[in-house]
């Protein structure tokens, strides 16, 4: 389906990458462009400088597999942050549900539940970013540690607290089959 | 027409717009089939057997593959933008995509030169771009789970992911208070089904009722639940009835398929929809009471 007159919306990311110098923010961008990413060199605000005086502003929501794709690329950087200044640290702490022969495990917005006995995976609920529908289908009906990693698979912040969500499953589970 | 705009996990499915059929358990769209699982699909489903019922025109749907990387949804939202005021739908409900601030405003400029205003609903990651632009109130309808009802009470966060700890950790009794704390911050648009043990329907502010029964704990852990209750009520509004009655309906319609589905943790959310129209010949004209009004066909466009 062609588009026309296509015109892209200047960028609005959320999230900023810090680095230590002008060299590692320069690289950084080269790679996150050649893989697609939209990014824009930045000052960072006063308050969250760590090193240099250049950042990357990025979508704050594709933080996962832009910190992969850096890792992977060797490419150097301090720490990712939203922009805005009151916001919090991702949210690290999970809940835990007893459905019987079944437990819920909660991260943030994501859910995995998992059979007690088998420790397959039964389902996977809540989200809204592309990759938790993939991860979905991916996951469901495999044993918690033989399943995919959303922290492998997925990009997004979604599939970030995903792996939050089956990491507490691991441990709760046990690894008893 | 109503129309639903989504992204599917399926990597290679082009940019594709049609009108919805059903092809057994999958969805048919434009030559392409679509197996009916959590996300948008989930959600067409559930609006595509409810039009079914209702005798109305099809969901028409605009959808493309994407697995995470964005590309497919920025293709999605462009080609919105482009499009929507030649579509010119009566309701227009956005889903699954990776959010996207700009494209969310752009596309709400773009809104402006439809000849009339869609209603316009917004789960999912449409609704957190929405909510992180800042444009929350140009939004007819969210439909947030409890964590997402937490993420508009946080002025600052821009997706659920950083939500503060004291938020994340309120149980349903306190849904008013995160309800109170979104308005007051513009970051809610203006009908709110907050989906959750106790459903709460709340209109610019306003708690106008909630729904608690039947009572089916299993259907939070079943992926796709939320997005069921998105595309029914979608379709009730496409109806003609009211946003806060539509909502209302569609809590309900889930929660009775919940039950009569005897859902466990493990069931799918195909065997939910599939109670739908168990529900509606059972239920529908009791729980609407203007089921005189839903005039079979009045969607037709």
């Amino acid at each position: 389906m062609p588009l026309f007159g296509k015109k892209r919306p200047s960028f609005e990311g959320g999230g900023l990458v810090l680095f230590m110098d002008v060299h590692d923010a320069m690289r950084a961008e080269k790679v996150l462009k050649a893989a697609d990413y939209a990014v824009k060199l930045v000052a960072p605000p006063p308050e969250l400088r760590r090193g240099c005086d250049l950042a990357l502003e990025i979508n704050l929501v594709e933080q996962p597999g832009i910190e992969r794709l850096l890792t992977e690329k060797e490419a150097g950087y301090v720490s990712v942050l939203p922009i805005k200044p009151g916001a919090s640290g991702l949210l690290e702490i999970v809940k835990v549900t007893d459905f019987g022969d079944w437990l819920m495990v909660k991260s943030a917005n994501m859910k995995l539940s998992f059979e007690k006995k088998s420790g397959i995976i039964v389902n996977t609920s809540g989200g809204g970013c592309p990759d938790i529908p993939y991860l979905h289908a991916e996951m469901i009906g495999k044993r918690l540690d033989e399943a995919p990693r959303p922290r492998d698979l997925g990009f997004t912040l979604c599939a970030l607290m995903l792996d939050r969500a089956l990491e507490e499953c691991l441990a709760l589970w046990g690894g008893k089959p | 027409m109503m129309l639903i705009v989504g992204t599917i996990p399926i990597k290679d499915l082009p940019l594709t717009m049609g009108k919805v059929n059903s092809a057994g358990d999958s969805l048919l769209i434009d030559g392409h089939r679509i197996p009916c699982t959590q996300g948008t699909a989930a959600m067409i489903t559930a609006a595509l057997v409810a039009t079914e019922y209702l005798k109305l025109d099809a969901p028409h749907v605009l959808i493309v593959g994407d697995t995470g990387k964005g590309n497919g949804s920025r293709e999605m939202y462009e080609y919105l933008i482009q499009s929507v005021a030649k579509l010119s739908p009566q309701v227009l409900a956005l889903h699954y995509c990776l959010p996207d601030m700009a494209l969310t405003r752009s596309l709400c400029e773009a809104l402006k030169s439809c000849n009339k205003r869609p209603t316009i609903i917004a789960d999912a990651a449409s609704m957190y771009a929405a909510k992180a632009a800042g444009l929350a109130q140009s939004f007819d309808i969210f439909t947030p789970d409890a964590t997402e009802m937490a993420f508009l009470a946080d002025p600052d966060a821009t997706h659920p992911a950083y939500i503060a700890r004291h938020l994340f950790d309120t149980d349903v009794t306190q849904t008013p208070k995160l309800v109170a704390a979104a308005y007051a911050k513009k970051n809610a648009a203006k009908l709110l089904l907050v989906k959750g043990a106790t459903d709460y329907i709340v209109e610019n502010g306003n708690i106008l009722t909630t729904v608690s029964e039947p009572n089916v704990p299993a259907l939070e852990p079943i992926g796709g639940t939320g997005d069921t209750i998105t595309g029914l009520l979608a379709t009730f509004v496409y109806a003609g009835l009211e946003p806060k009655e539509a909502a209302v309906i569609a809590a309900r319609t889930n929660r009775m398929a919940g039950k009569l589905a005897r859902a466990t943790p493990a069931t799918r959310v195909r065997q939910i929809i599939d109670q739908f129209p168990s529900v509606f010949k059972e239920y529908l004209c009791q729980w609407s009471n203007v089921c005189i009004n839903l005039k079979p066909g009045r969607g037709n466009s």
